[in-house]
């Protein structure tokens, strides 16, 4: 290293990474998806296997324990049984009344742009931005969700509060590097009414309204054919129901006794890490979205 | 072997892990992407767990470079993201949040390298192999590893020169070094 550029060159490495820690839970993380490359592979065999054995509407995946092992007791369970017990969980009495966490990590070159009533987003693996790559945490109770997006390094780009009306979604968005925030009101779009999401054919994932929508949504697409169930495994050492659809795409992993989901692969890129909470005070003052004093107020983007 | 398995790699990380992951991050352009890269890696290291003779802190960092070299995240099919609970997904608009994260300005240059070259430097300045050692965990010729470092530097020098930021401009000077 004997050039001012080559010296610059080792400083800014060594500043860029001072700091860096191995996050606790790495290697079982790694350990986890080494696991479910195993499993899935055993989970696709075994289904080949129940196609050829078994007709009807909705078709019967069997489910395995964890580690590809049989599950013990009723090992061979049908998408009908999973259908009549999402039924059940659906019944139970606070199941609309959770707060949802979900952190969403998406691929290199990924970026997000706030705009009324939701968030378009772009990008590809290509894109430079230093926005890219970044993660989003959402938080969700009831009709409100509270959204944050962040750089791949930890700074938050923008947040933005949606309240979803009954003819009408309130959107608030802050965004940090401009220093201004936003308010609008718009028309709720066609289609996102409460109620059963309809069949998605291609995998979907659609929510109308809360996010207690989401046992609703996985016995509407099970019972249509759109997704199967695929296996059991451990997520985090709790036992989990596999479910696919979108023609393996996209891969849930749901509690199997409140369908609601733990965890979310989409196409082996993004995943989404689920937690459902109590309403305490402490959680539902994550829905709220202050405005820094010093930012000052703009015109919403068409 | 199981859970005994994920237990030793998390004590190997606890002594090794944060120097791999300085690697990862350089070598991927960030720190989320670079975790990423290590996780992937200790897949592969997993996958391999019985056949690898020796040390494994070699295995996962040749591992590393290879990823990195091979541009791991771009052969992996694209999607689009979910909607989870708001309508709507199109076309981006710049917001002006680009002067977000402007540190580390040559790290940053880095990142608009081709992988080859970026793990070719990595290799060389962050870690300081010699040559041989670069083309050892890069899995190419020396030969390459030299294209590979003098056009990366060459490219980082005009990208430094032409990024028009707040940092001095770059000297081609050569100095020694004690």
């Amino acid at each position: 290293m004997n050039t001012e550029l080559e010296q610059r060159l080792r400083a800014d490495m060594e500043h860029a990474t001072s700091g860096v820690r191995v996050p606790p839970g790495l290697a079982l993380k790694a350990y986890r998806h080494y696991r479910k490359r195993t499993i899935t592979t055993r989970a696709v065999a075994a289904a080949g296997t129940a196609a050829v054995l078994t007709a009807g509407a909705l078709g019967v995946a069997e489910v395995t324990g964890a580690f590809g092992q049989p599950a013990g007791g009723a090992q061979a369970r049908t998408t009908a049984y999973v259908i009549s017990r999402v039924e059940h969980a659906l019944s139970a009495p606070d199941m609309a009344n959770m707060v949802a966490y979900t952190r969403t990590v998406y691929p290199a070159g990924f970026t997000l742009h706030p705009v009324p009533g939701g968030v378009n987003g772009s990008g590809g693996p290509a894109a430079s931005s230093p926005r890219a790559g970044g993660y989003e945490v959402l938080w969700a109770y009831h009709r409100s969700t509270n959204l944050s997006f962040f750089t791949a390094s930890g700074q938050r780009v923008f947040g933005e509060r949606i309240t979803v009306g009954e003819k009408s979604l309130a959107t608030s968005v802050v965004t940090y590097a401009s220093h201004t925030w936003w308010k609008a009101q718009s028309a709720r779009p066609a289609g996102t009414r409460s109620g059963s999401a309809g069949c998605l054919p291609g995998g979907e994932i659609r929510l109308n309204g809360s996010p207690s929508a989401w046992p609703d949504f996985i016995h509407s697409q099970l019972a249509c054919g759109a997704y199967s169930v695929a296996g059991r495994q451990l997520i985090d050492g709790v036992d989990a129901l596999k479910i696919t659809g979108g023609s393996g795409q996209i891969t849930l992993w749901v509690n199997p006794v409140t369908y609601l989901p733990m965890e979310l692969e989409q196409g082996g890129i993004t995943q989404v890490d689920f937690q459902w909470l109590a309403p305490t005070r402490a959680n539902l003052a994550m829905l709220n979205m202050p405005v820094p004093a010093s930012f000052h107020q703009v015109v919403p983007p068409a | 072997m199981g859970s005994d398995r994920a237990a030793d790699l998390e004590s190997f990380l606890a002594e090794r892990g944060e120097l791999l992951l300085r690697t990862a991050v350089l070598l991927a352009g960030s720190r989320e992407a670079g975790e990423d890269l290590l996780q992937a890696a200790l897949e592969r290291l997993l996958r391999r767990w019985r056949t690898i003779e020796g040390d494994p802190e070699g295995y996962l960092r040749r591992t590393l470079y290879h990823l990195a070299a091979d541009n791991w995240r771009q052969q992996r099919a694209w999607r689009t993201r979910l909607r989870l609970l708001q309508p709507g997904a199109g076309t981006a608009v710049a917001d002006g949040t680009a002067e977000v994260d402007l540190r580390d300005s040559l790290v940053r240059l880095l990142r608009q390298l081709p992988p080859r070259q970026r793990a070719a430097i990595v290799a060389r300045y962050w870690e300081q192999l010699s040559e041989a050692e670069s083309a050892q965990a890069l899995g190419c010729s020396v030969g390459t590893v030299k294209s590979a470092t003098s056009r990366g530097l060459a490219r980082l020098r005009e990208l430094s020169e032409s990024s028009g930021s707040s940092e001095p401009a770059i000297q081609g000077s050569t100095r020694g070094r004690s």
